[in-house]
């Protein structure tokens, strides 16, 4: 295996964990300005009052929560698609030669 | 791209051949001036993380982010969603501070006060009373489990678990009432997303401080890489002095370097032991450097003992070092500076001069005016009273900015309770002899038991084209 493979490959499973870590951080931290812009104007109980009737039982703290996460899987949904999109893209330009021998 | 490069790196790699697992970093600990600095932020900001939740304001918690009620108590200010200014004013305010310490001082933020630095600090304390020192440690992480390890591990875990848990429980006492919340643990009927945010910050300070610790800063925390924006020539780092110390090597107590054709640095490497972040301070400014100072204590440490004079690795700015002339004041400052006192400035005017009374008049859609019996002509408006107080005001309204406009109704009082938005129709009158075309009036509210707290709305009074 030639030195030349620029940055050093990594294996699999932690390719995947760093994947995974990239999806949910940055996420996460879209998830903490969102909710609270969005509860800074918007209150909780507006929107379970004009919300489908599976809302009706829950309180504010249900309603920050699950605003919370809900900016948070938006969010992961949104890296998820930029991480698939580069690491598609490197994957391509690397396969771009055909392969000689086994994989 | 060429067909070597492409084959070199088609094939599968073997799973853990090119992977290196991050090695664990034992810090060793460190005496001297800017570790009692550290130890004294630790205290001071933990302190008052802990601490600021149990005080009382009134009859209030005097910090508390009561979102159930959505309304923010800070002391004797209470804060309603429609003051969200003030929040997205200190927001920028903090950020602006950042870039000028940072323009300034380099990373204190990151070596002093960054909660991940902070509390890394507590748990490492208790790792060290827990396992002992640095040797101690990677001593007992190779051995065998041996009832003593499990004692000192478990231990160390335990301790661990109950102050990330109380962490957690302190962190959500800053939303609901931390006294009602203790009360609903110990009788366990804690509301579950109250029990959910716990449980979540609980292992995110377990999680951070125990186990990731530098890997944040290093692999998580966008602050570390865009950081360097903010640095210049003049900008405060640590860093190793290279033209005193190199060529580094060992040398006896209390003989002086060069006539050994030597630098200062003896080559202990415990500028590097004692890294937090486990980097060489000697091989220049890195990303990864938390400016803890850490390294300068081991360091002076050293060349006390030496015999030769401190600052092998000191705080220093890059002209210094080069033997440049330093400047404090320099256009980034000026510009943060200002920035940051404006900023200030406003939050406080902004603040001093809040009235906690909102008014907004809208003027009824369905007509511009209406003729009533006495050869009048009447207006009417629909009035949004917005009562920002802690207690429940009533408020008497007054029409000005044009002679006999007279108010109808309401006559009496308004009332409103703490944080309510109260919705009052409100109809002025004026003689039509002189009612014709527009007049721009004044509404104004004043609250009957505190006369400081008025509001003047403007608005528009109309009668027919005459």
């Amino acid at each position: 295996m030639s030195a030349n493979a620029e940055p050093p490959p990594v294996s699999r499973r932690s390719q995947r964990a760093l994947d995974v870590a990239l999806v949910l951080w940055p996420a996460f931290l879209a998830a903490c300005v969102a909710t609270l812009l969005f509860f800074a104007a918007v209150d909780p109980a507006l929107l379970r009052d004009a919300g489908p009737r599976w809302f009706d039982g829950l309180d504010r703290e249900a309603g920050y929560a699950l605003g919370f996460l809900f900016f948070w899987a938006v969010g992961a949904v949104a890296s998820t698609l930029s991480v698939y999109l580069v690491r598609t893209a490197q994957h391509r330009s690397r396969c771009a030669a055909p392969r000689s021998g086994p994989p | 791209m060429s067909a070597a490069g492409v084959t070199s790196l088609s094939p599968p790699t073997p799973p853990s051949d090119f992977y290196a697992a991050a090695e664990k970093i034992y810090p060793r600990e460190t005496r001297g001036r800017f570790a009692r600095l550290r130890q004294a932020a630790v205290v001071v900001l933990l302190g008052l993380f802990y601490g600021v939740a149990w005080l009382q304001w009134n009859d209030h918690q005097a910090l508390l982010f009561d979102l159930p009620a959505r309304k923010f108590h800070v002391f004797g200010l209470t804060l309603w969603p429609q003051d969200f200014l003030y929040l997205a004013l200190l927001l920028i305010i903090a950020a602006l501070s950042l870039f000028f310490v940072t323009a300034l001082a380099g990373r204190l933020w990151c070596g002093y006060a960054c909660p991940q630095t902070v509390w890394t600090e507590l748990f490492i304390w208790i790792e060290q009373w827990t396992e002992g020192p640095r040797a101690r440690r990677m001593k007992l992480d190779r051995g065998p489990w041996t009832a003593a390890k499990i004692v000192r591990k478990g231990g160390k875990q335990l301790l661990w678990v109950a102050l990330a848990a109380w962490t957690g429980f302190t962190f959500v006492g800053y939303f609901i009432p931390i006294r009602a919340l203790g009360a609903q643990i110990g009788s366990l009927s804690v509301a579950p997303w109250a029990t959910f945010w716990m449980f979540l910050y609980s292992l995110a300070t377990y999680g951070n401080a125990g186990f990731l610790r530098e890997q944040v800063c290093k692999y998580m925390c966008p602050y570390a890489r865009f950081q360097s924006a903010m640095f210049d020539k003049d900008t405060l780092i640590i860093s190793y002095d290279e033209q005193r110390g190199e060529p580094r090597g060992a040398r006896r107590r209390g003989t002086a370097a060069r006539p050994q054709g030597l630098g200062d640095c003896i080559a202990c490497t415990l500028c590097v032991q004692v890294c937090p972040t486990g980097i060489d301070i000697r091989q220049g400014l890195q990303y990864e450097c938390i400016a803890c100072g850490a390294c300068i204590d081991a360091c002076d440490d050293v060349m006390d003992k030496m015999g030769s004079p401190r600052g092998l690795i000191r705080y220093t700015t890059d002209n210094a070092l080069h033997g440049r002339a330093a400047h404090v004041v320099r256009p980034r400052m000026l510009v943060y500076g200002v920035l940051l006192s404006a900023g200030v400035g406003v939050l406080l005017f902004s603040l001093f001069t809040r009235t906690p009374l909102i008014l907004d008049v809208i003027r009824d859609r369905n007509a511009l005016y209406r003729e009533v019996p006495g050869e009048r002509i009447e207006n009417a408006y629909t009035l949004k009273v917005i009562n920002l107080d802690d207690r429940p005001h009533s408020y008497r309204l007054a029409v000005s900015g044009m002679s006999r406009l007279e108010l109808v109704a309401p006559l009496a009082p308004i009332g409103a309770a703490p944080g309510t938005v109260s919705t009052i129709s409100a109809r002025l009158q004026a003689p039509a002899a002189i009612a014709g075309g527009v007049h721009r009036i004044t509404l104004s509210l004043t609250a009957v038991d505190a006369p400081r707290i008025a509001v003047h709305e403007k608005a528009r009074f109309i009668g027919p084209e005459s």
